[in-house]
């Protein structure tokens, strides 16, 4: 399926073709990008019960960020899709994904965070939806926090336990919403994995 | 009465002749345009921009073939299917100029199609030097080359003078109004170009574009570019200049080569300009121009050949090598600016540690490059290491240069050409060395030394 990626997508020097083995249990894909790119992300291994984060916000992330989601190249969304695979393919909760304003979603012609699962041959469903479309951007932490819910459940909730999934988290005001918006609708546990810590 | 209201209210809506200055030659996405929509329909009702779509599909007997219509790609892996949220269907974007803002299937490309304005035919010619005598007769065969419209070749050598060559037949074609654009693979090459193009054409609208330059407005009858940037434009150009047309990627990139003969009008004649042409260059020729000697009259070095056995290892082991320390400390001893050429990124960032903090390196993704090389023209720094990205366009007095692993078949025999190129270029200072340290001499280092000794044979006869 994917090997027509023979050029590293982040610096296009020609990949390496390294033979994995591949066993029965996970799923494994050929590297989409070059070992010396690869080398500049930064892990965070950084769990708590409530939060899962992957990567620093450093300067390649921050180009990547700038590629994938501004200059909207979608086939980045496999970069990551080796990580977000190992940590969600044996999760039995169900996967919601941080949504799109509907305009923003157009605009982009896709959504990224459904994109980056999608990549993973994870499966998701929509649950939330924005209540608003004002921007967090020149707000403080504070003032973020008070104003009203950022989020409200489309549906009445079949399971009991979620996992949020966003691309980036700062102050975790974004995650804090969605988890209560699901906590209101009767979940009973949601726990949180981002790709990246701001 | 109701059509005269109507009539009104349009041309409350026309556009300033500027904006329509900067659409001229230029492919442009709709959404780039900060129009309404309302007022592009109209345009593009009454045939003043034409519309076309971004990615056109060809169906082939097995498959569909895409094609971008902005920088035609045909590449198949460099286009991108999904879904797209925009035109709800599955929708292709090229990669291939993705820097340039993603276009992809329901993109709405545009192009104006409306009256050209008159080009101003006075121009500044701000240049009191005087040519040498190879020089003024390659200018005058340029100058009548395309006045006849015909391609030409202009083959110089590193240091012959050719942009000063080209000072004149600008001229020429600025006067009479014409479209002028000097393209070249290489950024640097363009960041060299232009201000002394500018210099010559004080009055003169120049346009310089590249890779992350700053937008510039209205209308320019002489552009600087990179072939790359080429890809903006459609039948823009009534006389096209590609400098350095041997250089990296435009021979090996397609796209960009069709991107200079549609960026130019149908009959606008080509010049090509290099001091390593490559022999379909040679054969394509119609006009010719041959200056196999440097300005100044002095021989080009000829580079010399050292042993550097087992570098690889070496560096691996942190280890800078003896003879290529030795070159470094008597460079410094001298008081001399020095290049030192590495085949990778890879084994210039492994060697860098090993020498002073007063020695940079520079790679293409360097986003500091610029300035870098203007530390070591203003001595701030004693030597830059660096990959076969500043082989061309760099001029600093009283270079010295190094080539480490010269035996790496990314150093082609005119890539070695080029670099040796860069030493002596300076009247003051019209020798230098020129050191090539190998694990094993190469073919096309033999190539690259033989031919630096004919042209210069060939420059005393
Ligand atoms: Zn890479
Ligand atoms: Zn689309
Ligand atoms: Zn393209």
């Amino acid at each position: 399926m994917n090997k027509e990626v023979t050029h590293c997508l982040l610096c296009e020097r020609e990949l390496q073709q390294v033979i994995t083995w591949q066993t029965l249990f996970e799923r494994s894909w050929p590297p989409v990008i070059c070992e010396r790119c690869e080398a500049k992300f930064e892990r965070t291994h950084y769990t708590t019960e409530e939060l899962t984060t992957i990567f620093y916000y450093n300067d390649a992330m921050k180009n990547f960020l700038r590629q994938y989601k501004f200059s909207q190249d979608i086939i980045l969304a496999k970069v990551f899709r080796q990580e977000l695979n190992k940590l969600l393919r044996n999760r039995s909760e169900t996967i919601v994904p941080i949504p799109m304003n509907p305009l923003k979603k157009k605009e982009r012609t896709f959504a990224h965070i459904d994109e980056l699962l999608h990549a993973a041959e994870i499966p998701y469903e929509h649950l939330l939806e924005k209540t608003t479309t004002e921007t967090q951007v020149g707000k403080s932490k504070l003032q973020r926090q008070q104003v009203a819910p950022l989020f409200s459940c489309t549906k009445e909730l079949a399971a009991k336990h979620y996992i949020l999934i966003d691309d980036i988290v700062t102050t975790g005001t974004t995650i804090a919403h969605a988890k209560k918006a699901l906590l209101d609708a009767g979940a009973e546990s949601v726990t949180a994995i981002v790709l990246i810590k701001g | 009465m109701q059509r005269r209201t109507k009539k009104a209210h349009y041309l409350g809506l026309l556009l300033h002749p500027s904006a329509i200055h900067s659409m001229i030659g230029r492919i442009m996405r709709r959404e780039d345009l900060p129009y309404t929509s309302k007022l592009i329909n109209l345009y593009i009702e009454r045939g003043l921009l034409k519309t076309q779509p971004a990615i056109s599909t060809i169906q082939g007997l097995l498959k569909t073939h895409f094609r971008c219509e902005r920088c035609l790609n045909t590449q198949s892996e460099k286009f991108i299917h999904f879904h797209c949220a925009k035109c709800e269907q599955v929708c292709t974007y090229c990669r291939h100029c993705i820097t340039m803002g993603r276009i992809a299937s329901c993109t709405q490309l545009l192009t104006w199609a409306g009256p050209s304005p008159q080009h101003p035919k006075k121009h500044q010619f701000s240049w009191t030097s005087t040519l040498t005598e190879l020089q003024q007769h390659a200018s005058l065969e340029l100058a009548a080359s395309i006045q006849q419209k015909r391609q030409h070749l202009l083959h110089a050598v590193c240091g012959a003078g050719k942009t000063e060559i080209l000072f004149q037949p600008i001229y020429n074609a600025l006067q009479k109004g014409f479209r002028i654009c000097v393209a070249t693979p290489r950024t640097d090459v363009v960041l060299e170009l232009a201000p002394r193009l500018q210099k010559v054409f004080p009055t003169t609208m120049i346009h310089v574009l590249y890779g992350g330059a700053p937008e510039q407005q209205s209308y320019a009858q002489l552009v600087i570019a990179t072939t790359h940037q080429l890809y903006r434009f459609a039948k823009a150009f009534d006389v096209m200049i590609v400098d350095e047309a041997d250089a990296f990627p435009y021979t090996f990139d397609e796209s960009l080569q069709k991107a200079v003969y549609k960026a130019k009008k149908p009959d606008a004649p080509i010049t090509f300009v290099t001091a390593t042409p490559s022999s379909k260059l040679l054969k394509q020729r119609d006009g010719y121009s041959f200056l196999p000697r440097r300005y100044h009259n002095h021989p080009l070095p000829v580079p010399r050949f050292q042993s550097l056995w087992r570098y690889k290892r070496q560096f691996k082991k942190d280890k800078l090598p003896k003879q290529l320390r030795q070159w470094v400390e008597q460079r410094i001893e001298a008081k001399q600016p020095f290049l030192i050429f590495f085949p990778t990124i890879e084994m210039l960032e492994q060697a860098l540690p090993l020498f002073s903090p007063n020695i940079l390196g520079v790679h293409a993704e360097d986003p500091t490059r610029k300035e870098k090389i203007l530390k070591l023209r203003n001595a701030e720094i004693q030597g830059l290491l660096t990959t076969t990205i500043l082989e061309r366009g760099i001029t600093i007095a009283n270079l010295q240069v190094a080539v480490v692993g010269a035996e790496n078949p990314i150093f082609t025999a005119s890539a070695l050409i080029q670099i040796a190129g860069r030493v002596g270029r300076d009247e003051q200072y019209p020798t230098g060395d020129i050191i090539f340290f190998h694990h094993g001499i190469s073919l096309e280092m033999d190539l690259a030394k033989q031919e630096i000794q004919r042209l210069n044979e060939v420059a005393n006869e």
